[in-house]
């Protein structure tokens, strides 16, 4: 039998042992599929509005209802409650009933009509960091409005003109400019990385289950050719699945996608196999159809925050920093952002795609020795 | 009483016996979860993230532009790299990822300020890099905002108004933001804090899943269950085989907890102790979530790949970091029914809000109510489940 009759015939032997395999197919096929959906699901909305907030108004004028009134006016936050009395906020704070307020002080009115200084005090829950910046936004531009209203007031009757005192009040601005994510949406943020973690996680497990069957059953020994012919067929469904993520679910939840498809398909081809690889071999070590699944599961949390698109990776330790590329999701998820999301030549991702190769070759080639043919 | 306790012991003895003979199953309730909390804490150890590169596009060049170039570099959030001459430059470094943001100068910038126009600065950042990006943008913000304060302090001053009138005159209503709760907004305290029991809590539905789902793999479920199950019977030989994972769970998550709020020299104004409570509530409840999963399908393997489902994306379903409040109806429902929702809630209210105990005392009477009448009634599927031999064994 020739070498690539039997890479063949191991090709489809494995593609038919997963189709006939309830649980493996479930993890490799459907679960891919399932979580394309539900990941991105609490975050359907993208944005943070309309953060139930209280004002509390200690000054009872005009102007502090003027506040009010521009607070509510705000789409980062809805007043909930208008009071007098500053305990009553806290409590629905710890509630949960709101999750910031602000306090107008006492004599808020004639402090600005005196020219003394006048501080609103706003508190915001610092626990819920897109809580607390849709707080803080909302306070501080109702308030900075009404602000710089009162203060171009003031410049006008100075003897200033409007558009003066507009410029003279605030003389620099900064613009801000979102660049690859321009809704700054935090689904779009968020998924586009996770689906490559989606993808390594169930591969990783699938593989895993299924090679550690066959380290029960013997068929764990094999020679090089049946062992690439398999690799290849989990390499099959992993594609599929890539495939599956950049074309469709990308375009159906309407993420960022489409920088550099060519490249997205470069990367597949590098990504896919690194993590078959590093699945058949964990999958061994396990010597366990379900041992894949207990050991797995809860790994997903610290590799997504080792990635570095949450956590900015120059905040981890050095070590860690350099040990986070043993796993295949760091590069992948890089290169992923970059090709997928920010639309990068595939010059930028090399160093990144040839860091996956080198994974595939050192854990394929671990793979082979340990599973090699003992002699009779 | 010996019902229950001769049950009890034995259950407890046998799952004894088979972690002493099984390193792994004994490595994924002890080291193994130890490990991950440490890892967890050593991610965020830095705090809060410092040094973000960034760069400056000056075409300006002006004593202004260069003066808001040091108060960049002096921003200890940021750190500035290199300088642009181009947009196209500046554009390939972003897209590179090798800077998260670019600070760009117009030409005309201090001439116009000079005239007493607005001028402008453009900030590039990285929005897909949410969090970066958005550190990114409160810091530059602060650093033009102090220059823009000190343009206008000298102009009034030069029309003659004094320097004490012009800080009240400027800003004639100032905006005091006081964060409650995690006062420097500090990511150990925030995320670690929260991602430890998300951690804990796929290892306990794992763990509850794994022992029970090994006696029916192995077709041993008589044995630990005895010929004749009653439910008191099997409800004390379920404990007794869950007590090994709770004990050690649960000490694990008491290690890193203490460890990441009093090793840190961190003493929260809530209470340590109710939050502790709370934790073996959710690894309780987690570990007869995985039983009753077991128990309920039959197999070790489905119930495993139910346990992923429920806990491996608890985390993003928790409002911690996207807010229960602004997710759909439907999801945010499904993240009502996740006990992690309701522990992390508890969580945050006492060791970042110090609210009073009344309001969480829903959250940890609904843990152990849950976690009783879950197991209440994993022994009912089990006495199921012992009364069907033909379905054991199954992979």
């Amino acid at each position: 039998m020739g070498t690539l009759d039997k890479l063949w015939r191991s090709w489809l032997f494995t593609i038919k042992t997963i189709a006939k395999d309830k649980g493996v197919l479930l993890i490799m096929g459907l679960a891919p599929l399932i979580y394309g959906f539900f990941y991105p699901w609490p975050y359907g909305t993208q944005t943070v509005t309309r953060v139930p907030v209280a004002v509390v108004d200690l000054d009872h004028s005009n102007l502090s209802r003027q506040i009010a009134r521009y607070v509510q006016a705000s789409p980062r936050v809805e007043v909930r409650l208008i009071t007098g009395d500053e305990h009553a906020a806290q409590q629905a704070l710890w509630a949960g009933e709101i999750e910031g307020f602000a306090v107008l002080p006492r004599d808020l009115k004639r402090s600005v009509l005196r020219g003394s200084p006048a501080v609103v005090t706003v508190q915001a829950n610092g626990s819920y960091a897109l809580l607390n910046k849709a707080v803080s936004y909302g306070f501080s531009e109702a308030i900075g409005t009404v602000s710089a209203g009162v203060e171009i007031a003031k410049l006008e009757a100075a003897g200033q003109g409007k558009l003066q005192a507009q410029a003279s009040r605030s003389p620099i601005s900064t613009q801000l400019v979102a660049l690859f994510n321009p809704t700054e949406g935090y689904g779009s943020y968020v998924v586009p990385a996770v689906a490559l973690l989606i993808l390594q996680q169930t591969l990783l497990m699938g593989v895993g289950m299924l090679v550690g069957l066959w380290c029960e059953t013997g068929q764990n020994r094999a020679d090089a050719s049946t062992w690439l012919g398999r690799l290849l067929a989990f390499c099959t469904v992993g594609w599929a699945n890539g495939l599956l993520y950049f074309g469709w679910i990308y375009w159906l939840q309407d993420f960022p996608r489409g920088g550099n498809p060519g490249g997205a398909l470069v990367l597949l081809a590098c990504y896919v196999p690194a993590i078959c690889t590093l699945g058949a071999l964990l999958g061994v070590w396990f010597g366990n159809r379900e041992r894949a699944l207990q050991v797995l599961l809860f790994t997903a949390l610290p590799v997504a925050f080792v990635s570095g698109f949450s956590w900015p990776s120059e905040s981890l330790p050095p070590l860690l920093h350099s040990l986070r590329w043993l796993a295949p999701s760091t590069a992948g998820i890089q290169a992923s952002l970059k090709l997928n999301q920010m639309g990068a030549p595939l010059v930028d991702v090399a160093g990144l795609l040839g860091l996956l190769g080198l994974l595939t070759l050192v854990w394929g080639g671990w793979l082979l020795r340990v599973t090699r043919l003992r002699q009779p | 009483m010996t019902a229950f306790w001769s049950p009890f012991v034995s259950s407890a003895r046998r799952e004894a016996d088979r972690l002493r003979a099984s390193p792994w199953d004994l490595a994924m309730i002890s080291w193994v979860p130890l490990l991950a909390c440490a890892l967890m804490a050593w991610i965020f150890s830095a705090g809060l993230p410092q040094q973000l590169p960034i760069g400056l596009m000056d075409q300006d060049h002006s004593a202004l532009s260069r003066q808001l170039g040091r108060f960049l570099a002096a921003t200890p959030g940021l750190k500035l790299v290199t300088s642009y001459d181009d947009t196209a430059q500046a554009t390939q470094a972003l897209r590179r990822t090798e800077v998260y943001g670019v600070v760009s100068i117009p030409a005309d910038f201090s001439r116009q300020i000079k005239l007493g126009q607005a001028a402008q600065v453009t900030l590039l950042h990285n929005a897909q890099l949410g969090t970066h990006s958005g550190l990114i943008q409160r810091d530059v913000r602060t650093a033009v905002t102090t220059l823009s304060a000190g343009v206008e302090m000298s102009a009034r001053n030069k029309r003659g108004q004094p320097a004490l009138l012009t800080r009240v005159a400027m800003e004639p209503i100032q905006t005091q933001l006081v964060t409650l709760f995690n006062v420097s907004l500090n990511y150990e305290q925030f995320l670690a804090a929260a991602l430890i029991p998300a951690l804990l809590h796929i290892l306990a539905m794992t763990a509850g899943a794994w022992c029970v789902g090994r006696e029916l793999r192995d077709a041993t479920l008589d044995q630990w269950l005895g010929a004749t199950p009653s439910w008191p019977s099997a409800s004390a030989a379920l404990l007794g085989k869950l007590s090994w994972p709770l004990l050690s769970l649960g000490l694990v998550g008491t290690a890193s907890l203490v460890g990441i709020t009093w090793g840190t020299g961190w003493f929260p104004s809530g209470s340590l102790a109710w939050v502790l409570l709370g934790l073996w509530g959710l690894l309780a409840l987690s570990l007869v979530l995985g039983a009753a999963a077991t128990a309920g399908t039959l197999s070790l393997r489905t119930a495993l790949s139910a346990t992923g489902f429920i806990t491996a994306p608890a985390f993003a379903f928790s409002g911690v970091g996207f807010p229960l409040q602004s997710m759909p109806v439907l999801a945010r429902g499904w993240a009502e029914l996740l006990p992690y929702t309701h522990y992390i809630r508890l969580q945050m209210e006492q060791l970042q809000m110090a609210a009073p105990l009344r309001y969480t005392a829903g959250s940890m009477t609904g843990l152990w109510v849950a976690t009783a009448l879950l197991g209440g009634l994993s022994a009912l599927l089990l006495l199921r489940a012992a009364r069907q031999p033909e379905r054991w064994g199954g992979r």
